[in-house]
């Protein structure tokens, strides 16, 4: 899929949903929990994805969803109760059902940002709800290699989780790989980008996996 | 045309007119008058109704000049000055010097003369430094057209570092008080308002000038940003490139919706953006003179491992903190010493002085036991830096202990970083230290900081080796 298409593609003009932003990630090999969307127009007809699931609602105009009680964990057997509980807390909004990636191990932020003098630059850091508290991030320009990435995580004060760090076993190389993708990303968008996140990006399974995603273009 | 021969005629000029020649002592055309007088042969003062100033025959009207006149420096007020380099341009002068105030700085009103000196650039390629530029000096030639006091004689001796500023008292203070010390310098640029030359063009300029080994930088403002990091990538695999960034602004002018946004502050961007294309940052005006001087005079070292000789306990109690303090970029380790150094430093040194990291000589040192102790640290193979805490109170230490010191640094191929102090002589030792190619400082800090600068530069020079391409 080349950016363009993308762009032209979106549902609404310009803003993009997490799923066309994770749609997004995927053509540049960053995997994304398996999921489905439903519109508000379809009848939910039962899904073949792996419980636990995620529901979120999926709404460009709805930037931090957990705060409105847009994101409900965990959900086995009552997923047609939830889904109906969601699309009457955001008619008209799309909804997202995803598998839960049981991971375990900290979470990382990546995101990327136009900066008026230098053009776009990415962020990488200690992600999750707490990520701007820690303001463990680190940032370089777009594009970036692979050497470079990894220079930046060692940076971090939580670089040692990436190197063995009590036993844990997290891809530093890997890790360094996806910002070489969001590097090449935003540099595609060019003109069209202006802010990303990528929060919480954890490891589970020998992958990083982008658990959520927003961009706003310009 | 390369930027090397375009800027010949302003660092290394023929002949120069200096419009505004004034025979008021109270006038920059004055100040700059009489120091060009000494140092450049074909001088030629303008002035509208004078006869004469200095004793130099004056031109009143530009267009009177002779042909070929390399450089024109301009001091009139901004209002008459764009009509000063018309003519000039005119006249096919190539590179002109704006010092006049008064443009972009004081409002809209300037910054449409600013523009009218962007259409004359653009008709007639003549490359223009300023407005609003303290000009340049240049101690190898003696080619000044820097009108405040700024610590000249103390300068002119020259060394390897082009300091490239975009505000003139800040480049002028803080070299002022660099100069007290010691500072090597091989050209000052003062960029001004840079309706023309930008820093990216001196960053050019000084990549390719076989005189200069550090390139140091005060910005509020980088034109063309990316572009100034790619050049300065290229700069720095040859020569040190350090920059005093200054006027943190905001990342985005957007609203900021996103985490990234919000964790971008004020300039996390610069830094990263920094480190990625080799570039080393300074915070102040101390800081980017300690860091140009080190870079500039001292040996890159192999790694990271720092011996520290002190006479006072407390001292190299100070300095070990400083070493072992946690710091994100780089990271400074305190050597461990082989059991043959520590078995030769016991012989050198006095029973009750320390063998070990940092070693301590003492109050009852000498000169011959600090120069033994340097020699013998130095060469221990896990040592890469070496701190030397000089005193002068210390009863058995001669003032040759500067000068025996120095030798033995420079003996070896590894950084010997000093630190002196001695009340109100602290300069003087300061100085002679420099004057015998050996960095000092006054305080433990400053001393420790240097290494940073020195181990951060090995580690640029290290990236550059490991990286894929672009």
């Amino acid at each position: 899929m080349s950016i363009n298409k993308w762009i032209d593609g979106l549902n609404i003009s310009g803003k993009p949903d997490e799923w066309e932003v994770k749609e997004l990630f995927r053509s540049y090999n960053i995997s994304t929990p398996s999921g489905e969307l439903i519109k508000p127009s379809d009848e939910f007809k039962g899904t073949n994805l792996k419980k636990p699931l995620v529901v979120k609602v999926c709404d460009p105009e709805i930037l931090h969803k957990t705060d409105i009680g847009g994101v409900e964990l965990n959900v086995q057997e009552n997923l047609e109760a939830v889904i109906s509980k969601m699309k009457i807390l955001f008619p008209g909004s799309n909804l997202l059902i995803e598998e839960m990636v049981p991971y375990s191990g900290i979470e990382f932020i990546i995101g990327a940002l136009v900066d008026p003098d230098f053009g776009p630059a990415i962020m990488v850091g200690a992600g999750g709800i707490l990520t701007e508290l820690y303001k463990d991030v680190k940032f370089r320009l777009a594009p970036i290699t692979k050497s470079e990435a990894i220079r930046m995580l060692k940076e971090l004060t939580v670089a040692e989780i990436l190197q063995g760090y009590r036993g844990s076993q997290m891809d530093i190389s890997l890790l360094a790989e996806l910002i070489v993708s969001i590097g090449a990303l935003v540099s595609d968008l060019g003109n069209d980008f202006n802010q990303l996140d990528m929060n919480p990006v954890v490891f589970f399974e020998g992958k990083w996996i982008a658990l959520d995603g927003m961009a706003i273009l310009k | 045309m390369n930027i090397t021969k375009e800027l010949q005629p302003l660092f290394y000029p023929d002949s120069v007119a200096l419009i505004g020649a004034s025979a008021n002592p109270a006038k920059v055309g004055n100040r700059i008058l009489k120091v060009l007088q000494k140092t450049v042969k074909n001088l030629y003062p303008v002035h509208p109704v004078d006869k004469e100033v200095l004793g130099l025959p004056v031109i009143n009207r530009i267009e009177d000049l002779p042909d070929n006149i390399s450089l024109a420096v301009i001091t009139i007020a901004a209002k008459y000055a764009v009509g000063a380099v018309r003519s000039c341009a005119e006249k096919g002068i190539k590179v002109i010097v704006i010092v006049s105030g008064g443009f972009g700085e004081v409002g809209d009103e300037g910054s449409a003369l600013e523009d009218e000196l962007r259409e004359i650039h653009d008709k007639f390629g003549t490359r223009m430094l300023g407005p609003n530029s303290l000009g340049i000096f240049l101690p190898e030639t003696g080619l000044d057209t820097i009108f405040v006091e700024h610590g000249d004689k103390a300068l002119s001796g020259g060394g390897g570092i082009a300091f490239i500023t975009q505000s003139g008292s800040v480049g002028t203070e803080a070299l002022g008080l660099a100069s007290n010390a010691g500072y090597g310098m091989r050209a000052f640029v003062g960029l001004g308002n840079k309706v023309d030359l930008t820093e990216t063009d001196f960053l050019e300029y000084f990549a390719m000038d076989s005189a200069t080994n550090c390139l140091a930088f005060y910005s509020e403002s980088i034109d063309d940003g990316k572009l100034f990091l790619e050049r300065a990538r290229e700069a720095s695999k040859k020569k040190a490139v350090v920059i005093l960034k200054a006027g943190r602004t905001e990342a985005g002018q957007t609203a900021v919706s996103s985490h990234t946004g919000k964790l971008a502050g004020s300039d996390n961007v610069v830094n990263g953006a920094f480190r990625q294309y080799g570039i080393q940052r300074a915070y102040d005006e101390e800081e980017i003179c300690d860091a140009s001087k080190s870079l500039s005079m001292l040996k890159i070292p192999k790694g990271n491992r720092v011996a520290v000789i002190s006479a006072a306990g407390g001292y190299g109690v100070m300095c070990t903190d400083y070493i072992e303090q946690k710091d994100s970029r780089i990271k400074l380790h305190l050597a461990e010493f082989s059991d043959k150094t520590t078995t030769k430093l016991k012989e050198i040194n006095l029973p009750f002085a320390s063998a070990n990291n940092p070693v301590d000589v003492t109050a009852s040192a000498d000169d011959e036991i600090y120069v033994d102790t340097l020699d013998t640290v130095l060469n221990d193979s896990g040592v890469d830096i070496v701190i030397c805490l000089t005193f002068f109170t210390i009863p058995a230490v001669t003032k040759d202990l500067v000068k025996k010191i120095s030798e033995k640094a420079l003996e070896y191929d590894k950084p010997v970083i000093t630190f002196a102090q001695y009340g109100p002589f602290t300069n003087k030792y300061l100085k002679e230290f420099y004057d015998r190619g050996v960095v000092a400082f006054s305080s433990v800090y400053r001393t420790v900081r240097a290494a940073r600068f020195l181990v951060e530069r090995a580690d640029i020079l290290k990236t550059f080796g490991e990286d894929d391409e672009y």
